[in-house]
């Protein structure tokens, strides 16, 4: 693992992973304008829904995925009708108000799965779990080889919305400008709700894909909700190609550090807060404004 | 009407300090717990409700103090001699996380709060001094329950006194600028980021000072128990609940927290969920009376009193 093949095979696993996972808050911030906290929740709901439909009916979790995702794109499209459509829309920057709201969303969702999954720590065993395969001389988990296609399978589903269809454009429209996408004609309203939706099958699905890496709690997604922001932050909040750079920094720097360093590992969450802090602070506008300000300081 | 009300409170105060005499301990307990979540929440408020900087980071500040505490008591100084020092080296580290974080604004100093928080919580189970994730002990024979039990109290009266007095002074006045519009503040020559560390310091102190006694009564912390996430987003919850930006607010909200715990906490079917209460309660307040409990009991009071008045 000490190779430079290993650390960057390792990173681009993981990166997929992250970049499925920060997607889904990107599209609701896009636009909505809203910092979703409950995706930390909706991720861990996410991972139980993925083991509640391994342990009743045997389904391989890759295959509840396809159950899962739709099944959280109703349940997000149900929530913004209930619960998000009700506050006073989000200006240029989100409100506190949002943020709040979906803190208490979280808060709901993570005790529900307390009350029916108690706090014990769960995961799921595979008949392929302990395999592991040899890419380009790495050794490597056949699950996160599984994760890793989930998550591109995910994103290029993704792209193909967002790129080929009215109701992406309607969504890359309403990002942009909802104004002017209210005065082309764009139902602002139910575009919102749909991404809501996307978001939240994002995070259910991304929490299934985890749940085959990881052992989970009902407290589980806190550190990745607290990634997903770093990586959106980085990515520049509203690009989709800078979102894939977030997630492929973060995850060359989490795995570099743990192959290069003697940083024992219980420290490797602490690398996203960091990245996070310093990004916040230093370079507010993430990767692209960074370059943007290289490019005019170099000229 | 004010006059009236500082009666109330002063008797209140010589009763409650008096209570050890004629109360029994399982009764003082929940008053101990009671003004706990009243220091907290007072003193939450001092920035998140007159300065509108929303943090979930405040486990950090409240670790400090215990942490301080039980390692000078260790080596064997008074555990109360000790306070203030934890609530100075709080006050420290709220600067040293504040010069970067505000210059944050809204939400994303919220979101770099979880981040601080988290990051002080792995720090102290990864180094040694701390104890790891297995944490410490307070050494024998430094428990007095009346001692901490009044202390606690008159922490707590003093942390709603200062609260009041920070309102209505310069100083809340600049506050309230920087939470209704920063740039107007700023334009109007107050200087936001002193201000706002002014804020962040004061609370931070108070909270290490609550971190401390609690360390005291309960003789052993570990990062699970004083960093833990949980208790930011009590300390979050109490004033936003109860009515954010107020005196009596967090006050009330620290009253339904504490009486609800302990409700609930019997409740062997909820030991884990609780929490789903408070967040139910959130939704409720950010939805339908933003300006919590306290709102709702003025807009419920001043529509009994018009009713009053039309049938005069």
């Amino acid at each position: 693992m000490h190779d430079i093949a290993g650390v960057l095979v390792n990173s681009v696993i993981s990166a997929a992973l992250y970049a499925t996972m920060a997607y889904g808050l990107a599209v609701i911030y896009g636009v909505m304008r809203i910092i979703n906290l409950a995706h930390a929740g909706l991720m861990m709901l996410g991972a139980y829904a993925t083991f509640s439909l391994f342990t009743r009916f045997g389904l391989d979790p890759f295959l509840s995925l396809l159950v899962v995702g739709p099944l959280f794109f109703l349940f997000g499209v149900v929530l913004y009708r209930l619960v998000v459509s009700r506050l006073p829309r989000s200006g240029a920057t989100p409100s506190m108000e949002s943020l709040l709201l979906l803190f208490g969303v979280w808060l709901v969702l993570q005790n529900l799965a307390y009350f029916i999954w108690t706090g014990d720590t769960q995961s799921i065993l595979t008949a392929y779990t302990m395999k592991s395969v040899a890419v380009l001389g790495v050794r490597v988990g056949v699950p996160s080889l599984f994760v890793f296609a989930g998550s591109v399978l995910s994103l290029v589903f993704l792209n193909v919305v967002l790129k080929a269809t009215y109701l992406g454009k309607a969504i890359r429209a309403v990002t942009q400008n909802r104004d002017a996408a209210l005065l082309a004609g764009v139902d602002a309203d139910s575009i919102s709700a749909v991404a809501f939706g996307l978001g939240t099958a994002f995070a259910g699905v991304a929490g299934g894909m985890l749940s085959t890496l990881y052992a989970f709690t009902p407290d589980f997604g806190r550190s990745f909700l607290l990634k997903a922001f770093c990586i959106i932050v980085l990515g520049g909040m509203e690009s989709v190609t800078g979102v894939a750079a977030g997630a492929l920094v973060l995850a060359f720097l989490e795995n570099g550090l743990s192959a290069w360093t003697t940083l024992p590992t219980s420290f490797q969450d602490a690398v996203s807060f960091t990245l996070l802090f310093v990004t916040l602070v230093a370079f507010p506008q993430g990767l692209p404004g960074l370059f943007a300000r290289l490019r005019t300081a170099f000229r | 009407m004010r006059r009236l009300s500082l009666a109330a409170g002063a008797s209140l105060a010589v009763f409650t300090l008096a209570a050890p005499l004629f109360l029994e301990r399982g009764t003082l307990n929940d008053v101990w717990s009671l003004a706990f979540a009243v220091i907290l929440a007072s003193a939450w408020n001092i920035l998140g409700g007159f300065a509108g900087q929303v943090s979930l980071g405040y486990s950090a500040f409240l670790g400090i103090g215990a942490y301080t505490t039980v390692l000078l008591s260790l080596k064997g100084m008074d555990p109360f001699l000790s306070l203030p020092i934890g609530a100075l080296l709080a006050a420290l580290f709220s600067l040293v996380i504040g010069l970067p974080a505000f210059r944050l604004r809204g939400p994303y100093f919220t979101i770099a709060t979880i981040g601080v928080g988290e990051a002080v919580r792995v720090c102290a189970s990864s180094v040694s001094f701390t104890g790891g994730s297995s944490g410490l002990r307070m050494p024998a024979g430094s428990f007095d329950f009346t001692r901490n039990y009044e202390a606690m109290v008159v922490l707590a009266i003093l942390t709603v006194a200062v609260a009041a007095l920070v309102k209505r002074s310069a100083f809340g006045q600049a506050l309230a600028a920087i939470k209704q519009d920063i740039d107007a503040a700023e334009a109007l020559g107050v200087n936001s980021t002193r201000f706002k560390l002014g804020a962040h310091a004061l609370s931070a102190a108070v909270v290490a000072l609550a971190g401390s006694l609690y360390a005291i009564n309960f003789q052993y912390i570990a990062p699970g128990s004083v960093f833990d996430f949980r208790l930011s987003l009590s300390i979050v919850l109490m004033p936003i609940v109860g009515g954010v930006g107020t005196i009596a607010g967090p006050v009330l909200g620290a009253l339904v927290f504490s009486t609800l715990q302990v409700k609930l906490l019997s409740i062997p079917a909820l030991r884990d969920s609780y929490l789903f209460i408070y967040g139910a309660l959130l939704i409720v307040v950010m939805l339908f009376e933003p300006k919590g409990i306290l709102g709702l009991l003025r807009r419920v009071f001043t529509r009994r009193l018009r009713r009053f008045y039309a049938d005069a």
